[in-house]
């Protein structure tokens, strides 16, 4: 496993209660993994906390990357061991080009142009339209979106945490985004997809889902999937978003089955 | 035209702002130019529509500079006021008079990168006529001993209907004493943008800037935009003055600083006043430290808090 978490526990800033409660599961190297979960189950939290930002501080258990404990890593000695964070709500810097943007973690700044005009291909952004562009309020969410991800995917990180990437993008658009995460993936990279729509889960292999805060499964996605409909009592949502793209995961017939056993 | 042999300290001191200064020597590039090696015209070059004189005083000069009517040039009016000594006073009186239907830009670099009790004093008179375009930017250097007291005043009439963009910067290098002092009378119909910027860092440097816009024409507009850091002990106070004095005006001020380190001090007063009931005049200041998403957002791609740091006080600062 390329990432463990182990009955990792998070609490609110006031310590009276934990958003994340004794959650483990791990993440396979060169996998795309989705954490799914609805609104308020504790995703973004825990994302954060893989990445080591302050305010996100494990009171109980270990993270691991790569078999070693970066618990009391700080976010940057976690970027520098190849874990970023594409965030869903970037910052506009409005003085930053997204040259320089893009190429701030760059290790090796030989050829840095050539590397900068590469990820933001792999984005889909037009490199001699964007580069010397300003990260200010003339570009769009969307575009934003896309730079941030650039720039995670301009570190060669071997772990990219995703935090809801699709939110308040157009349906047309999150197609793109799914494009683009398979391209990452062929490029090495470990993803992790925080997102709680089931349809952007839909690139994923493995998928754990989180319920208020506790862990309920981590398989393979559609199995994820299928449980988190379950849970939810979505039938008819979970045999639209199962059969999506013609990758049938699992008939009809299984899915009333296991609905009905259920008592849903 | 004068040929020059430019100290090439000074030359080389603006480097950090990415300013080729060469370009600006007399005898290269296209636009008018003067040169001044601390009290001494070492060049001018003029060009059609450009009156550049240049008279030596006692301590400093009196620079005479009329852009005719019509008068329009995309390669800026270069100014430069450089010292290359430890000390000694430098004392600039520009008049510039920009005619009716103008579109000029003019740059000052004022470079004293040796100075080491250093005084820089301007005296400037700017008037602006009709529908013009005018763009004035300073670019300070002060050295690395924050020995230099530098105190400009200028008086900026910006008649109708013109745009006039004013600029300063002084982030490189360690400032010194600053104290600045602008005021912008803007006409009917006039557009005003103001932005400032300087960079305190060090216990010996201490910055004062006072821009104000008064906006005594109808349907005038201005903005001020103040951005400052302050660290390891320096010290930045910015005053943005605008006042509405007229029909349907709108002013705004903003001010943005930074403070980084102990003793390190940022203060911003806005102060805006309007006298005409359908005029509007608004401001907005922050002050301390970064947002903490945004160090945290460079944070995660491999910059320490202190890289991190720098790289949003350029950004804040960028030229």
């Amino acid at each position: 496993m390329l990432l463990e978490i182990e009955h990792v526990s998070i609490p609110t800033d006031d310590q009276k209660r934990m958003i994340i409660d004794d959650v483990s599961f791990g993440v396979k190297e060169g996998s795309i993994h989705a954490i799914i979960g609805p609104n308020g189950s504790g995703k973004s939290t825990l994302a954060y906390a893989i990445m080591g930002i302050e305010n996100y501080i494990i009171s109980n258990g270990k993270i691991k990357f790569d078999g070693n404990d970066i618990s009391q890593k700080s976010v940057t000695e976690r970027a520098k061991l190849g874990i970023t964070l594409a965030w869903q709500e970037p910052a506009r810097i409005d003085g930053l080009s997204v040259f320089q943007y893009v190429s701030l973690g760059i290790k090796d700044r030989k050829n840095l142009k050539e590397k900068v005009t590469e990820a933001l291909e792999i984005v889909n952004l037009e490199p001699n339209l964007y580069l010397n562009r300003f990260i200010d309020e003339s570009l769009s969410g969307g575009e934003r979106k896309r730079i941030e991800l650039a720039a995670s995917i301009a570190m060669k990180p071997r772990l990219i945490i995703l935090d809801e990437p699709d939110s308040g993008l157009d349906v047309i658009i999150v197609e793109d985004f799914l494009n683009i995460f398979n391209r990452i993936k062929e490029l090495d990279m470990t993803i992790l997809l925080i997102t709680h729509r089931e349809d952007i889960g839909m690139v994923a292999d493995y998928g754990t889902l989180l319920w208020r805060g506790t862990h309920l499964l981590t398989d393979e996605f559609p199995k994820v999937m299928l449980q988190y409909c379950k849970k939810a009592g979505l039938k008819d949502f979970c045999k639209r978003a199962l059969f999506k793209n013609g990758s049938k995961c699992f008939d009809d017939d299984y899915i009333e089955r296991i609905f009905r056993e259920e008592g849903v | 035209m004068v040929n020059s042999q430019y100290p090439e300290d000074i030359l080389q001191s603006l480097e950090d702002y990415n300013i080729d200064i060469r370009e600006f020597l007399p005898g290269h590039g296209k636009g008018a130019k003067l040169l001044l090696d601390f009290n001494k015209i070492s060049g001018i070059d003029q060009v059609e529509g450009i009156i550049l004189k240049g008279r030596e005083i006692e301590n400093g000069i009196i620079a005479d500079i009329i852009i005719k009517e019509g008068t329009s040039h995309e390669e800026p009016i270069h100014l430069c006021f450089g010292v290359n000594k430890q000390t000694g006073i430098q004392e600039i009186f520009p008049r510039i008079i920009c005619e009716d239907n103008a579109s000029v830009k003019v740059q000052a670099h004022c470079s004293f990168p040796k100075a080491d009790g250093l005084i820089h004093k301007m005296f400037g008179h700017f008037y602006i006529g009709k529908n013009c375009n005018f763009e004035y930017s300073e670019t300070h250097y002060h050295g690395e001993k924050s020995g230099a007291l530098v105190a400009p005043v200028a008086y900026m009439y910006v008649g109708e209907n013109s745009v006039f963009e004013n600029n300063f910067t002084l982030t490189k290098g360690t400032p010194g004493k600053v104290k600045i002092m602008i005021d912008i009378y803007a006409m009917k119909n006039s557009v005003i943008r103001s932005t400032l910027k300087a960079f305190g860092k060090n216990k010996e440097d201490s910055i004062r800037i006072r821009d104000s816009v008064f906006l005594e024409g109808e349907n005038a507009r201005s903005v001020i935009k103040m951005k400052a850091a302050a660290r390891d002990g320096g010290e930045v106070l910015m005053y943005g003055v605008t006042e509405g004095n007229a029909p349907h005006c709108n002013g705004h001020v903003e001010c943005n600083e930074i403070v980084l380190g102990k003793g390190s001090i940022c203060r911003a007063r806005p102060f805006i006043r309007a006298t005409d009931p359908t005029s509007s005049v608004s401001h907005e200041a922050s002050l301390g430290r970064f947002p903490q998403k945004w160090l945290d957002e460079l944070r995660a791609k491999g910059l320490s808090e202190q890289e991190a740091t720098d790289v949003l006080i350029q950004a804040m600062l960028r030229d």
